[in-house]
């Protein structure tokens, strides 16, 4: 215990533990008033406890009683006096004993009793000690943790926010290389027939300057006309020039429309993205999913079928790079779900306020609980690692920017059906240039 | 043990009735004071009380003397079975030689027999003794009640766990000097183990358990 004192329930207590002198004394005194010579309180051993007696009393024992506690004998009660006295000493110390008896049974239940209550106290006391100490502790850490909530939230949104953008950067990046790859081979293909016809034609030149030195050798050597005419002709078969001339033309004609492909895929490519053009500058919706289909060549050519259903649109204002995010990601999403044979609508419309652009496909379509979780970053159908779940969250974020909403809906005859609606305000839009009837070729 | 005195040939030794409230703990000390020649035991000293509950302890104090002199007194004591004197229960159970824990028979007190078992066991490891090495008996108490679990069950429950169950009636006395002889022989056992008490005092467990519960015959002796 904390004050150093232990009390052990049912320790053995000694008479002179029990009785205080101002308790024994006048009761003895109260016997030698009432006639006694002396009367001695003794321990087991025969030592005096307690004891009085009349000045120069002297008389024979009288009364020797046993004083117990907790049932045994402890001390014994001597009284001593005028033998003509004994009955009513006797009678005397007996009621003394039992005064005696009484006083040391209460003073050890008294003595138990606050030895009991004081250790309980004290554990009490202790146990108090500790769950106030625990309290505090925890009240400490709970005002630790409501004083600084607020900054740890804002921190972890600022943290997630990173995080987000930083996904949708990479998603962005996922896209273009994937479009690269595609474009390089279609890039490689004209370039690798190109070649071959300059390698073709590296040796049909030779054959020509070899014809042109067989010539020019033999007119030195003033040889009759006839001779020379038919050595040349040998000479020419020799080189196969006749069909080598019949075959340049073709080699050049093919080597310059596969240069002009070349051309129109790079030229194609830099208008899809723009990369010159980080300004907001007027856009025709129209030409850029054009200009999309056209850098998807390689993955549409003869897999896909393509039904466009497009009206002439106002022109509205923004940065280029954003619809073409918007029709790459939303095609590429058609092709990834329609299956063997897809089929893809590309649908434009404008209703004097609205443009409404449809992307549909043939596909399984979207089902009602899907469509509001689809745009959501991370959300993906396919197997883990086939998508990465962020293709649609780009589209959203775009559209987004144009001031413009996206939703999903039933395609007529089954597959998805993506609605993007962006208003054509008086700020951003330009006056259709045709007529706005007239379906675009 | 509360205390060994070899120079004075004495030897105090302490066992508590442990066990639910109301479960009839201080019921055992009154028959048995009641039953029990006056030779060898005290009085029963009851402490202050609340309302008849225990609130600090019941003492009765048992004597007897082996052949070579020495002078065994063996203190039985109650706890208060409340819940809230819980420190009350730590402080009587120190040094304790024996314990008999006095369950209440009746079904909806089982809860409350469960739980006070758990704290004897808390207890005792808190004041660093070990229920497993621990001279330990169970008593089933009012077995008088017409819903009193039935004892079969009683003994399959306790019985692998080797404590000895006593079945008792405390309010009539029944079981009542066989649960404290149980005890008394259980912790002579142990007491002999190291005090040599049949060798070294020429006391056998069957004296010890004898003089302990030697029971009174009708009316042949007064209160003093």
């Amino acid at each position: 215990m904390s004050d150093g004192l232990t009390y052990l329930v049912g320790e053995e207590k000694g008479v002179r533990e029990l009785l205080l002198d101002g308790e024994v004394l006048p009761l003895l005194k109260g016997v030698l008033a009432a006639g006694a010579g002396a009367a001695r309180l003794l321990d087991q051993e025969g030592e005096e406890l307690w004891g009085t007696a009349a000045p120069g009393a002297r008389g024979e024992l009288l009364v020797d009683l046993p004083l117990y506690l907790e049932g045994e004998p402890v001390a014994r009660l001597k009284v001593s006096g005028d033998p003509a006295d004994r009955d009513r000493l006797k009678a005397c110390a007996e009621l003394l004993r039992v005064a005696l008896d009484t006083v040391l049974r209460n003073n050890l239940k008294r003595v138990l009793t606050t030895e009991i209550h004081t250790s309980v106290v004290n554990s009490s006391h202790e146990a108090l000690l500790q769950i106030n100490a625990d309290l505090a502790l925890s009240e400490a850490r709970y005002r630790e943790l409501a004083e600084n909530l607020e900054t740890r939230v804002k921190e972890r949104s600022a943290e997630l926010k990173r995080a987000h953008t930083h996904i949708l950067q990479q998603e962005k990046m996922a896209a273009i290389g994937q479009l690269a790859a595609g474009v390089a081979h279609e890039i490689n293909n004209p370039l690798g027939f190109i070649t071959s016809n300059l390698h073709t034609l590296q040796k049909y030149v030779a054959r020509f300057c070899a014809m042109l030195q067989f010539y020019r050798d033999h007119l030195k050597l003033d040889l009759p006309m006839e001779t020379l005419s038919s050595q040349g002709e040998n000479k020419w078969r020799e080189l196969k020039l006749q069909q080598v001339m019949a075959d340049v033309g073709d080699l050049l004609s093919q080597s310059l429309s596969g240069a002009e492909r070349v051309t129109r895929i790079v030229a194609d490519l830099k208008g899809f993205s723009h990369v010159d053009q980080a300004e907001e500058m007027p856009v025709d919706l129209n030409e850029e999913l054009e200009r999309t289909l056209g850098v998807l060549a390689h993955a549409l050519s003869g897999r896909a079928e393509i039904v466009r259903e497009l009206q002439t649109l106002p022109t509205i204002t923004c940065k280029p790079q954003l619809p073409g995010q918007i029709f790459l990601n939303l095609v590429q999403n058609a092709l990834t779900h329609a299956g063997s044979a897809p089929r893809i609508t590309l649908g434009s419309f404008f209703d004097g306020e609205r443009i409404r652009l449809s992307i549909a496909d043939n596909g399984p379509g979207v089902p009602q609980g899907m469509r509001g979780q689809i745009f959501e970053p991370f959300f993906t159908t396919l197997p883990v690692g086939s998508g990465t779940g962020m293709g649609l969250a780009v589209v959203y974020e775009a559209v987004l920017k144009l001031g413009g909403t996206i939703a999903v809906a039933d395609a007529p005859g089954g597959g998805a059906d993506f609605i993007i609606t962006i208003p054509a305000t008086a700020g951003v839009c330009q006056l259709p240039r045709t007529g706005a009837d007239s379906p675009l070729s | 043990m509360i205390e060994y005195n070899e120079k004075e040939r004495r030897m105090v030794l302490k066992l508590v009735y442990y066990g639910p409230a109301l479960s009839g703990k201080t019921t055992n000390l009154l028959q048995l004071h009641d039953k029990l020649t006056r030779q060898g035991r005290g009085e029963l000293m009851v402490l202050d009380t609340t309302g008849d509950r225990t609130i600090y302890f019941d003492l009765l104090p048992f004597f007897l003397t082996a052949p070579s002199g020495l002078k065994i007194k063996v203190k039985a004591y109650t706890v208060p079975g409340q819940v809230c004197h819980d420190a009350t229960r730590k402080a009587v159970l120190q040094r304790a030689d024996g314990v008999a824990f006095v369950a209440d028979s009746s079904p909806a007190e089982a809860e409350s027999n469960f739980v006070s078992f758990d704290n004897l066991e808390r207890n005792l490891s808190l004041v660093g003794l070990d229920l497993d090495q621990l001279p330990l008996v169970i008593q089933f108490n009012k077995r008088d009640l017409p819903d009193a679990l039935p004892e079969s069950e009683i003994r399959d429950t306790w019985g692998p766990t080797g404590i000895p169950v006593q079945m008792a009636s405390a309010l009539t006395g029944l079981g009542v000097t066989e649960t404290f002889g149980a005890l008394a022989q259980l912790v002579y056992r142990r007491i002999d183990a190291r005090y040599r008490l049949e060798e070294g005092h020429g006391l056998s467990g069957e004296e010890f358990v004898r003089q302990l519960t030697c029971v009174r015959d009708e009316g042949s002796e007064g209160e003093p």
